[in-house]
C-alpha cells in the first residue's frame, strides 16, 4: 500500500483482484463503520447504569423513522464483516481452499444477501405502511400475560397503555 | 489476510515490490496480532449473533428499556458475558484500524496524531464500559 495515495477508488475498483479486492475493501470499510457505531453503542448504553432516564430517551429516539436505515446499514456492515472474515478464517486456515476463493467470495454473497432479505422486510416494511411493526402485538401480548414486567410499567407510556386495557 | 509467514513488518520499500524487514530488534506482535484478529473474530461471530439475535428478536426494541436492561444485568454472568462482548469487540476493532491508520497516514507524525486519538477515545470507551458493568449495584439503579 505504499501507493495508497494514488490510488483511486476506480483504480481499487477495476484492480484485477476483483472480488478479492471488492471483499477486501467493504471488510475496510465495514469494520471502522461498525468500529464507529460500537463506540456510540458502548458509551450510550453505560448511561442505562448512571443516568437511565437518558437511556430511555436514546431508545426512543431511535424509533423515528430516519434511525431504521442507519439500523439497517449498521446491521449489513456487521454481517458482512462477520461473513467475510468467516471466509477469511476458512482460507487462512486450509489454504487448499484457495483454489476455489472466487466462488467462496460469491458463497459469501449469497449468505449476506440472503439474511439480509427478511431483516430489510422487517426493519423498512413498518416505515412504508405495509406491515405492523413486529415487536408490538408480541409486547402487547406479553405485558398482559405480566403486567408487571419491566418494560410494562410505563417507562414510555406502553404500560400505562396496557394498564388501561387490562381494566377495560 | 496473508498467512503468518509471509506477514512482514513494515521497513523500506524495496525495488521490486514489498518490504525489506526493518532493522533493530525482532517482535512477534505482528503475529501474535494476526492470530488474535483470527480468534477474536471468531468468537464475535458468537458473541456478537447471540447479542443482535436476544436483543432484537428475543426481547424485541418495542420490549427494551432500562430496566430490562438492568434486570438481566442483575445476573453476574450476563454482565461478564457483555465484559467480554465489548471488550473483544473494541480490541478488534482497535487493531483493524491501526491496519488502517498504518495503511493511509504515512506521515510518522501525522500517524502517532491519528493513533493517539483514535486509541484514546476507543480504550475510553471501553474502560467507561467494563467499568460500569463490573461495578454498578443492579438494586440501587432499579430504585431511580
Amino acid at each position: 500500500m505504499a501507493n495508497a495515495r494514488r490510488t483511486s477508488l476506480f483504480n481499487s475498483l477495476s484492480y484485477r483482484g476483483r472480488e478479492g479486492m471488492w471483499t477486501w475493501m467493504l471488510h475496510r470499510a465495514t469494520g471502522l463503520g461498525v468500529l464507529l457505531f460500537l463506540i456510540i453503542h458502548v458509551v450510550e448504553t453505560a448511561t442505562v447504569i448512571y443516568f437511565p432516564a437518558t437511556y430511555d430517551w436514546f431508545l426512543d429516539s431511535y424509533k423515528t423513522g430516519l434511525f431504521r436505515f442507519a439500523e439497517l446499514l449498521i446491521f449489513f456492515s456487521v454481517l458482512f464483516h462477520a461473513v467475510n472474515g468467516a471466509r477469511i478464517i476458512v482460507q487462512d486456515f486450509w489454504p487448499y481452499v484457495m483454489q476455489r476463493q472466487r466462488q467462496l467470495v460469491w458463497a459469501t454473497a449469497a449468505v449476506v444477501v440472503l439474511a439480509m432479505l427478511p431483516v430489510t422486510w422487517m426493519m423498512l416494511a413498518p416505515i412504508f405502511g405495509l406491515a405492523e411493526e413486529p415487536g408490538v402485538e408480541r409486547h402487547r401480548a406479553r405485558c398482559m400475560e405480566t403486567p408487571d414486567a419491566p418494560a410494562c410499567a410505563g417507562v414510555h407510556g406502553a404500560g400505562s397503555a396496557i394498564a388501561g386495557e387490562v381494566s377495560l | 489476510m496473508s498467512a503468518p509467514a509471509q506477514v512482514v513488518e513494515r521497513g523500506v520499500a524495496r525495488g521490486g515490490g514489498g518490504y525489506l524487514r526493518p532493522r533493530g530488534k525482532r517482535s512477534n506482535f505482528e503475529v501474535l496480532s494476526w492470530f488474535f484478529m483470527r480468534i477474536s473474530g471468531l468468537l464475535l461471530i458468537f458473541l456478537a449473533l447471540y447479542h443482535l439475535v436476544w436483543w432484537n428478536l428475543v426481547i424485541g426494541v418495542e420490549h427494551l428499556d432500562s430496566r430490562v436492561v438492568i434486570e438481566r444485568w442483575n445476573n453476574p454472568f450476563w454482565r461478564l458475558f457483555n465484559v467480554a462482548l465489548v471488550v473483544f469487540a473494541m480490541l478488534h476493532g482497535l487493531n483493524g484500524a491501526r491496519y488502517s491508520i498504518e495503511d493511509y497516514v504515512r506521515r510518522p507524525g501525522w500517524q502517532l496524531a491519528v493513533k493517539s486519538v483514535v486509541y484514546t477515545v476507543v480504550l475510553g470507551a471501553m474502560a467507561v464500559a467494563v467499568f460500569a458493568l463490573l461495578t454498578f449495584d443492579p438494586a440501587t439503579v432499579i430504585g431511580r
